[in-house]
Protein backbone atom coordinates (compact mmCIF):
# COMPACT_ATOMS: atom_id res chain seq x y z
CA UNK A 1 0.00 0.00 0.00
CA UNK A 2 0.96 3.51 -1.11
CA UNK A 3 -0.20 6.21 1.06
CA UNK A 4 -0.35 10.05 -1.31
CA UNK A 5 -1.07 13.36 0.68
CA UNK A 6 -1.79 15.92 -1.82
CA UNK A 7 -1.15 18.80 0.35
CA UNK A 8 -3.12 21.59 1.35
CA UNK A 9 -6.94 21.93 -0.09
CA UNK A 10 -10.50 23.44 0.41
CA UNK A 11 -9.76 27.59 1.88
CA UNK A 12 -6.10 26.41 2.14
CA UNK A 13 -4.76 27.16 -0.91
CA UNK A 14 -1.18 26.79 -0.12
CA UNK A 15 1.33 28.77 -1.83
CA UNK A 16 -0.08 30.94 -5.29
CA UNK A 17 1.82 29.68 -7.93
CA UNK A 18 0.28 32.09 -10.71
CA UNK A 19 -2.80 34.22 -10.65
CA UNK A 20 -4.53 31.40 -11.49
CA UNK A 21 -3.19 28.16 -10.16
CA UNK A 22 -2.30 27.48 -6.42
CA UNK A 23 -0.44 24.76 -5.12
CA UNK A 24 -3.74 22.46 -3.98
CA UNK A 25 -4.45 22.03 -8.05
CA UNK A 26 -0.90 20.58 -8.98
CA UNK A 27 -0.93 18.26 -5.86
CA UNK A 28 -3.68 17.14 -6.51
CA UNK A 29 -3.36 16.95 -10.16
CA UNK A 30 -0.19 14.84 -9.70
CA UNK A 31 -1.55 12.90 -6.88
CA UNK A 32 -4.35 11.43 -9.64
CA UNK A 33 -1.63 10.78 -11.96
CA UNK A 34 0.79 9.41 -9.92
CA UNK A 35 -2.48 7.26 -8.10
CA UNK A 36 -3.40 5.39 -11.41
CA UNK A 37 0.04 4.58 -12.23
CA UNK A 38 0.63 2.68 -9.17
CA UNK A 39 -2.71 1.11 -9.58
CA UNK A 40 -1.75 -0.04 -12.54
CA UNK A 41 1.39 -1.23 -10.99
CA UNK A 42 -0.70 -3.47 -8.67
CA UNK A 43 -0.41 -1.12 -5.75
CA UNK A 44 -3.14 -0.20 -3.54
CA UNK A 45 -3.06 3.84 -3.10
CA UNK A 46 -4.54 5.49 -0.22
CA UNK A 47 -4.97 9.47 -0.52
CA UNK A 48 -5.96 11.61 2.26
CA UNK A 49 -8.30 14.12 -0.31
CA UNK A 50 -9.85 13.06 -3.93
CA UNK A 51 -11.24 16.47 -4.39
CA UNK A 52 -10.76 20.24 -3.59
CA UNK A 53 -11.76 19.91 -0.35
CA UNK A 54 -9.77 18.60 2.46
CA UNK A 55 -12.48 17.33 5.06
CA UNK A 56 -12.91 14.65 7.49
CA UNK A 57 -15.01 11.57 6.29
CA UNK A 58 -18.46 11.97 6.72
CA UNK A 59 -17.94 15.35 8.22
CA UNK A 60 -17.77 19.02 7.13
CA UNK A 61 -14.34 19.81 9.45
CA UNK A 62 -11.56 20.77 7.89
CA UNK A 63 -8.88 17.64 7.25
CA UNK A 64 -5.51 18.91 9.90
CA UNK A 65 -2.39 18.11 9.78
CA UNK A 66 -2.91 15.55 12.50
CA UNK A 67 -5.63 14.02 10.18
CA UNK A 68 -3.53 13.63 7.81
CA UNK A 69 -0.67 11.82 9.54
CA UNK A 70 -3.60 9.41 11.63
CA UNK A 71 -5.10 8.14 8.34
CA UNK A 72 -1.24 7.24 6.89
CA UNK A 73 -0.56 5.82 10.27
CA UNK A 74 -3.83 3.73 10.71
CA UNK A 75 -2.98 2.69 6.81
CA UNK A 76 0.39 0.81 7.43
CA UNK A 77 1.83 1.90 4.50
CA UNK A 78 4.68 0.93 2.73
CA UNK A 79 5.94 4.33 1.82
CA UNK A 80 3.93 7.92 2.65
CA UNK A 81 4.60 10.55 -0.65
CA UNK A 82 3.83 13.84 0.73
CA UNK A 83 2.76 16.22 -2.51
CA UNK A 84 3.55 19.52 -2.37
CA UNK A 85 4.29 22.21 -5.27
CA UNK A 86 6.11 25.66 -5.57
CA UNK A 87 7.21 27.97 -8.19
CA UNK A 88 10.58 28.42 -6.48
CA UNK A 89 13.37 26.52 -7.80
CA UNK A 90 13.26 24.02 -10.81
CA UNK A 91 12.57 20.28 -11.08
CA UNK A 92 11.59 18.20 -7.61
CA UNK A 93 12.69 18.82 -4.26
CA UNK A 94 12.90 15.40 -2.07
CA UNK A 95 12.76 15.91 1.48
CA UNK A 96 12.73 13.45 4.74
CA UNK A 97 12.71 14.09 8.29
CA UNK A 98 15.36 16.45 10.17
CA UNK A 99 14.74 14.22 13.33
CA UNK A 100 17.66 11.90 14.27
CA UNK A 101 17.00 8.14 13.94
CA UNK A 102 16.45 7.08 17.51
CA UNK A 103 15.70 3.55 17.35
CA UNK A 104 15.80 3.48 21.16
CA UNK A 105 13.57 4.35 23.28
CA UNK A 106 10.51 6.61 23.08
CA UNK A 107 11.05 10.35 22.97
CA UNK A 108 9.35 12.65 25.61
CA UNK A 109 6.32 13.62 22.77
CA UNK A 110 5.81 10.32 20.84
CA UNK A 111 3.27 12.25 18.31
CA UNK A 112 5.65 14.68 17.39
CA UNK A 113 8.64 12.56 17.00
CA UNK A 114 6.88 9.60 15.46
CA UNK A 115 8.84 9.18 12.35
CA UNK A 116 12.37 9.12 14.15
CA UNK A 117 12.13 5.36 13.92
CA UNK A 118 11.61 5.46 10.17
CA UNK A 119 14.01 7.64 9.33
CA UNK A 120 16.82 5.70 8.27
CA UNK A 121 14.17 3.85 5.02
CA UNK A 122 13.08 7.42 4.63
CA UNK A 123 16.30 8.76 3.40
CA UNK A 124 16.77 5.31 1.44
CA UNK A 125 13.34 5.94 0.08
CA UNK A 126 14.29 9.59 -0.96
CA UNK A 127 17.58 8.18 -2.49
CA UNK A 128 15.55 5.51 -4.54
CA UNK A 129 13.26 8.32 -5.88
CA UNK A 130 15.98 10.95 -6.48
CA UNK A 131 17.73 8.31 -8.70
CA UNK A 132 14.59 8.32 -10.40
CA UNK A 133 14.44 11.17 -11.15
CA UNK A 134 18.03 11.90 -11.97
CA UNK A 135 17.39 9.11 -14.69
CA UNK A 136 14.61 10.62 -15.65
CA UNK A 137 16.45 13.77 -16.84
CA UNK A 138 14.76 16.01 -14.07
CA UNK A 139 16.54 18.28 -11.89
CA UNK A 140 16.86 17.17 -8.22
CA UNK A 141 17.79 18.73 -4.74
CA UNK A 142 17.50 16.61 -1.75
CA UNK A 143 17.74 17.92 1.63
CA UNK A 144 15.79 17.53 4.73
CA UNK A 145 13.60 19.46 6.62
CA UNK A 146 11.01 20.08 8.95
CA UNK A 147 7.61 19.75 7.34
CA UNK A 148 4.01 19.19 9.52
CA UNK A 149 3.19 16.15 9.31
CA UNK A 150 6.03 14.62 8.73
CA UNK A 151 7.31 14.13 11.80
CA UNK A 152 4.03 12.27 13.08
CA UNK A 153 4.66 9.56 10.19
CA UNK A 154 5.06 5.81 11.04
CA UNK A 155 6.18 4.97 7.62
CA UNK A 156 8.82 5.46 5.49
CA UNK A 157 8.02 9.38 4.36
CA UNK A 158 9.33 11.93 2.12
CA UNK A 159 8.18 15.11 1.00
CA UNK A 160 7.90 15.38 -2.75
CA UNK A 161 8.01 18.98 -4.05
CA UNK A 162 7.19 19.38 -7.63
CA UNK A 163 8.66 23.13 -8.75
CA UNK A 164 8.51 24.08 -12.39
CA UNK A 165 10.43 22.64 -15.59
CA UNK A 166 12.80 25.13 -16.11
CA UNK A 167 11.56 29.02 -14.94
CA UNK A 168 8.11 29.18 -16.27
CA UNK A 169 5.78 28.71 -13.23
CA UNK A 170 2.95 27.47 -15.20
CA UNK A 171 4.85 24.89 -16.24
CA UNK A 172 3.76 23.12 -13.01
CA UNK A 173 0.43 22.28 -14.30
CA UNK A 174 1.87 20.76 -17.91
CA UNK A 175 0.47 17.55 -17.74
CA UNK A 176 3.35 16.30 -19.83
CA UNK A 177 5.65 17.35 -17.24
CA UNK A 178 3.26 16.21 -14.13
CA UNK A 179 3.43 12.55 -16.00
CA UNK A 180 7.14 12.24 -16.49
CA UNK A 181 7.36 12.82 -12.94
CA UNK A 182 4.89 10.79 -11.65
CA UNK A 183 6.46 7.80 -14.13
CA UNK A 184 9.84 8.35 -12.59
CA UNK A 185 8.21 7.98 -8.76
CA UNK A 186 6.06 5.15 -9.51
CA UNK A 187 9.05 2.89 -11.03
CA UNK A 188 11.19 3.71 -8.18
CA UNK A 189 8.17 2.83 -5.78
CA UNK A 190 7.91 -0.76 -7.66
CA UNK A 191 11.53 -1.01 -6.97
CA UNK A 192 11.05 -0.21 -2.95
CA UNK A 193 8.05 -2.41 -2.77
CA UNK A 194 10.50 -5.02 -2.05
CA UNK A 195 12.94 -3.64 0.15
CA UNK A 196 10.56 -2.18 2.73
CA UNK A 197 11.12 -3.26 6.39
CA UNK A 198 9.54 -2.12 9.53
CA UNK A 199 12.48 -0.45 12.05
CA UNK A 200 13.74 -3.21 14.21
CA UNK A 201 12.50 -2.51 17.24
CA UNK A 202 8.58 -2.33 15.53
CA UNK A 203 8.93 -5.94 13.75
CA UNK A 204 7.68 -7.14 17.06
CA UNK A 205 5.14 -4.99 18.63
CA UNK A 206 3.77 -2.71 16.18
CA UNK A 207 2.69 0.45 17.84
CA UNK A 208 1.49 3.52 16.92
CA UNK A 209 1.92 6.74 19.32
CA UNK A 210 -1.26 8.24 20.53
CA UNK A 211 -2.67 11.36 18.85
CA UNK A 212 -2.82 14.43 20.49
CA UNK A 213 -6.18 15.46 22.05
CA UNK A 214 -8.26 17.26 19.29
CA UNK A 215 -10.37 20.42 19.37
CA UNK A 216 -13.79 19.92 20.09
CA UNK A 217 -14.50 21.52 16.70
CA UNK A 218 -12.05 20.29 14.92
CA UNK A 219 -10.87 17.06 14.27
CA UNK A 220 -11.58 12.88 14.92
CA UNK A 221 -10.16 10.76 17.53
CA UNK B 1 4.27 110.84 55.17
CA UNK B 2 5.44 106.83 55.39
CA UNK B 3 6.73 105.87 58.57
CA UNK B 4 9.75 104.96 58.95
CA UNK B 5 8.52 101.18 60.06
CA UNK B 6 6.78 100.91 56.63
CA UNK B 7 9.78 101.75 54.30
CA UNK B 8 12.19 99.36 56.22
CA UNK B 9 9.27 96.53 55.66
CA UNK B 10 8.78 97.77 51.73
CA UNK B 11 13.09 97.54 51.43
CA UNK B 12 12.50 94.13 53.22
CA UNK B 13 10.55 93.32 50.55
CA UNK B 14 11.66 94.59 47.73
CA UNK B 15 15.23 91.94 48.94
CA UNK B 16 13.39 89.34 49.68
CA UNK B 17 11.98 88.72 45.97
CA UNK B 18 15.05 90.07 44.24
CA UNK B 19 16.46 86.72 46.28
CA UNK B 20 13.91 84.53 45.06
CA UNK B 21 14.41 86.30 41.84
CA UNK B 22 18.43 84.88 42.26
CA UNK B 23 17.63 81.58 43.36
CA UNK B 24 14.64 81.07 40.76
CA UNK B 25 17.54 81.97 38.34
CA UNK B 26 20.00 79.61 40.09
CA UNK B 27 18.11 76.46 39.94
CA UNK B 28 16.68 77.20 36.10
CA UNK B 29 20.29 77.21 35.52
CA UNK B 30 21.18 74.04 37.28
CA UNK B 31 18.22 71.96 35.77
CA UNK B 32 19.49 73.14 32.40
CA UNK B 33 22.82 72.04 32.98
CA UNK B 34 21.78 68.88 34.94
CA UNK B 35 19.20 68.01 31.42
CA UNK B 36 22.25 69.02 28.96
CA UNK B 37 24.54 66.58 30.71
CA UNK B 38 21.83 63.54 30.46
CA UNK B 39 21.57 64.42 26.62
CA UNK B 40 25.17 64.57 26.36
CA UNK B 41 25.54 61.08 27.35
CA UNK B 42 22.53 59.71 25.30
CA UNK B 43 24.16 57.45 23.29
CA UNK B 44 23.27 58.49 18.90
CA UNK B 45 24.34 55.32 17.19
CA UNK B 46 24.32 51.93 18.76
CA UNK B 47 27.67 50.86 20.62
CA UNK B 48 29.80 49.12 17.86
CA UNK B 49 33.14 47.77 17.42
CA UNK B 50 35.26 48.48 14.83
CA UNK B 51 34.04 45.94 11.79
CA UNK B 52 34.69 42.29 11.86
CA UNK B 53 34.70 39.46 9.61
CA UNK B 54 31.41 37.57 9.97
CA UNK B 55 29.89 34.81 8.41
CA UNK B 56 26.67 34.19 6.98
CA UNK B 57 25.21 31.21 5.94
CA UNK B 58 23.56 32.40 2.41
CA UNK B 59 20.77 30.15 0.59
CA UNK B 60 20.44 29.40 -3.42
CA UNK B 61 16.91 28.87 -3.87
CA UNK B 62 17.83 27.22 -7.53
CA UNK B 63 19.62 24.66 -6.49
CA UNK B 64 18.95 24.04 -2.73
CA UNK B 65 22.21 24.88 -0.87
CA UNK B 66 23.72 26.69 1.88
CA UNK B 67 26.78 27.77 1.52
CA UNK B 68 29.19 30.23 3.67
CA UNK B 69 30.13 33.48 2.58
CA UNK B 70 32.31 36.52 4.61
CA UNK B 71 31.18 39.83 5.22
CA UNK B 72 33.21 43.01 6.67
CA UNK B 73 30.76 44.19 9.59
CA UNK B 74 30.38 46.23 12.43
CA UNK B 75 28.51 44.68 15.12
CA UNK B 76 27.78 45.59 18.54
CA UNK B 77 29.15 43.89 21.88
CA UNK B 78 26.12 42.53 23.51
CA UNK B 79 24.99 39.03 22.66
CA UNK B 80 21.15 39.88 21.62
CA UNK B 81 21.88 43.06 19.88
CA UNK B 82 24.65 40.97 17.91
CA UNK B 83 22.45 37.94 16.91
CA UNK B 84 19.60 40.58 15.95
CA UNK B 85 22.19 42.48 13.61
CA UNK B 86 23.65 39.54 11.87
CA UNK B 87 20.35 38.33 11.14
CA UNK B 88 19.30 41.99 9.95
CA UNK B 89 22.38 41.81 7.89
CA UNK B 90 21.67 38.50 6.42
CA UNK B 91 17.82 39.59 5.26
CA UNK B 92 19.21 42.37 3.82
CA UNK B 93 21.30 40.46 1.62
CA UNK B 94 18.27 38.61 0.32
CA UNK B 95 16.48 42.08 -0.24
CA UNK B 96 19.33 42.54 -2.68
CA UNK B 97 18.49 42.81 -6.47
CA UNK B 98 19.80 39.22 -8.20
CA UNK B 99 19.36 37.55 -4.75
CA UNK B 100 19.27 33.96 -5.58
CA UNK B 101 16.87 34.09 -2.37
CA UNK B 102 14.48 36.76 -2.76
CA UNK B 103 12.78 37.71 0.35
CA UNK B 104 10.88 41.30 0.85
CA UNK B 105 13.31 44.03 2.05
CA UNK B 106 12.43 45.26 5.65
CA UNK B 107 12.80 44.43 9.31
CA UNK B 108 12.53 41.13 9.78
CA UNK B 109 13.31 40.51 13.52
CA UNK B 110 11.71 42.09 16.18
CA UNK B 111 14.45 40.85 18.93
CA UNK B 112 16.16 38.04 19.77
CA UNK B 113 16.34 36.64 23.51
CA UNK B 114 18.73 34.55 24.80
CA UNK B 115 17.96 32.14 27.88
CA UNK B 116 20.38 29.95 29.66
CA UNK B 117 19.99 26.19 29.39
CA UNK B 118 18.01 24.07 31.23
CA UNK B 119 14.88 26.71 30.56
CA UNK B 120 13.22 26.24 33.68
CA UNK B 121 9.31 27.58 34.10
CA UNK B 122 7.79 29.38 37.66
CA UNK B 123 4.52 28.58 39.59
CA UNK B 124 2.82 30.24 41.86
CA UNK B 125 4.65 30.09 45.12
CA UNK B 126 1.95 28.50 47.67
CA UNK B 127 3.70 29.27 50.70
CA UNK B 128 2.82 32.90 50.55
CA UNK B 129 6.01 34.37 50.65
CA UNK B 130 5.45 38.39 49.03
CA UNK B 131 7.79 38.94 46.62
CA UNK B 132 10.42 41.66 47.10
CA UNK B 133 8.78 43.30 43.90
CA UNK B 134 5.32 43.13 45.26
CA UNK B 135 4.37 40.91 42.08
CA UNK B 136 2.87 37.33 42.42
CA UNK B 137 5.26 35.42 44.26
CA UNK B 138 6.38 32.31 42.47
CA UNK B 139 9.08 29.64 42.19
CA UNK B 140 11.24 28.10 40.20
CA UNK B 141 10.12 24.75 38.88
CA UNK B 142 12.91 22.25 37.24
CA UNK B 143 11.24 20.88 34.32
CA UNK B 144 12.94 17.10 33.97
CA UNK B 145 11.99 17.21 30.03
CA UNK B 146 13.82 20.68 29.79
CA UNK B 147 16.67 20.90 27.04
CA UNK B 148 19.62 20.13 28.61
CA UNK B 149 22.86 22.47 27.47
CA UNK B 150 25.48 20.28 25.66
CA UNK B 151 27.79 22.16 27.26
CA UNK B 152 28.06 24.60 30.14
CA UNK B 153 26.83 28.14 29.15
CA UNK B 154 24.93 26.70 26.14
CA UNK B 155 21.93 28.95 25.49
CA UNK B 156 18.77 29.33 23.63
CA UNK B 157 17.58 32.19 21.07
CA UNK B 158 13.96 32.94 21.12
CA UNK B 159 13.89 34.23 17.61
CA UNK B 160 10.95 36.81 17.64
CA UNK B 161 10.06 37.72 13.38
CA UNK B 162 8.04 40.58 12.52
CA UNK B 163 4.85 39.25 11.09
CA UNK B 164 5.50 41.45 8.01
CA UNK B 165 8.46 39.48 7.16
CA UNK B 166 6.18 36.21 7.65
CA UNK B 167 3.71 37.63 5.60
CA UNK B 168 5.37 38.47 2.99
CA UNK B 169 7.75 35.23 2.68
CA UNK B 170 7.77 33.33 -0.30
CA UNK B 171 5.67 29.44 0.41
CA UNK B 172 7.29 26.26 -0.26
CA UNK B 173 8.93 23.73 1.13
CA UNK B 174 12.58 24.89 -0.10
CA UNK B 175 12.41 28.43 -0.18
CA UNK B 176 10.93 28.48 3.68
CA UNK B 177 13.26 25.50 4.72
CA UNK B 178 16.27 27.87 3.49
CA UNK B 179 15.69 30.98 5.08
CA UNK B 180 15.27 28.63 8.59
CA UNK B 181 18.10 27.26 7.53
CA UNK B 182 19.95 30.25 7.03
CA UNK B 183 19.41 31.67 9.89
CA UNK B 184 20.27 28.47 11.64
CA UNK B 185 23.51 28.39 10.24
CA UNK B 186 24.38 32.42 10.51
CA UNK B 187 23.45 32.01 13.84
CA UNK B 188 25.75 28.48 14.70
CA UNK B 189 28.38 30.29 13.19
CA UNK B 190 28.72 33.27 14.65
CA UNK B 191 27.36 32.85 18.24
CA UNK B 192 28.73 28.89 19.15
CA UNK B 193 26.92 29.76 23.00
CA UNK B 194 23.59 28.99 21.45
CA UNK B 195 22.59 25.62 21.04
CA UNK B 196 19.19 25.42 20.70
CA UNK B 197 16.61 28.20 17.93
CA UNK B 198 13.06 28.65 18.21
CA UNK B 199 10.72 31.08 16.58
CA UNK B 200 8.02 33.23 17.87
CA UNK B 201 5.95 35.34 15.70
CA UNK B 202 5.31 39.05 17.13
CA UNK B 203 5.80 37.53 20.34
CA UNK B 204 3.40 34.36 19.46
CA UNK B 205 4.49 30.87 18.37
CA UNK B 206 2.82 30.40 14.51
CA UNK B 207 2.53 26.40 13.08
CA UNK B 208 4.71 27.81 10.02
CA UNK B 209 6.88 30.31 8.41
CA UNK B 210 4.07 30.30 5.26
CA UNK B 211 2.16 27.01 4.98
CA UNK B 212 4.83 24.83 5.03
CA UNK B 213 8.11 24.49 7.42
CA UNK B 214 7.60 23.85 10.99
CA UNK B 215 7.86 27.25 13.18
CA UNK B 216 7.13 25.41 16.64
CA UNK B 217 9.28 22.92 16.96
CA UNK B 218 12.80 23.58 18.37
CA UNK B 219 15.71 23.42 16.34
CA UNK B 220 19.41 22.68 16.88
CA UNK B 221 21.84 25.05 16.21
CA UNK B 222 24.31 23.47 13.64
CA UNK B 223 26.28 24.03 10.50
CA UNK B 224 23.76 23.97 7.26
CA UNK B 225 25.89 24.40 5.15
CA UNK B 226 25.54 21.50 2.76
CA UNK B 227 25.34 20.99 -0.77
CA UNK B 228 22.10 19.58 -1.99
CA UNK B 229 22.82 15.93 -3.01
CA UNK B 230 22.19 14.42 -6.11
CA UNK B 231 22.27 10.69 -6.22
CA UNK B 232 24.06 8.45 -8.79
CA UNK B 233 22.22 7.20 -11.47
CA UNK B 234 24.00 4.29 -12.35
CA UNK B 235 22.20 1.16 -10.32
Amino acid sequence: MILLDPAHGGVDSGSRITDSLSEKEVTLNLAFKLRSLLAARGFNVVTTRDSDSATEPNSPNPLTLDDRAGIANHAHPVACLLLHATASGSGVHLYSSELDPTPGEPAANPWLTAQAPWVVQSQRLQKQLGTALTRANIPLVMSRASVRPVDSLTCPAVVVELAPNGSDASSLNDASYQQRVAEALAAALVFWKNQAQPPDRLLDTPTMPPMPPSPPTGARP
Amino acid sequence: MISRHQRILFWVLVGCILAMASLLFWERERARDRVSALADATPIDAPYTNTESITLDLANDSDGSITAATRQIALPDEATARARALLEHLIAEYALPGSPHPLQSGAAVDDVFLLPLPVNGRALDASGNTATTGGTPTIPVADPNAIKPQSPGGELAVINLRSNFVNAHPSGVEVETLTLQSIIGTLHANLPQIEQIRFLVDGQPRETLAGHADLLRTYPSRDTTVQATVPDATP
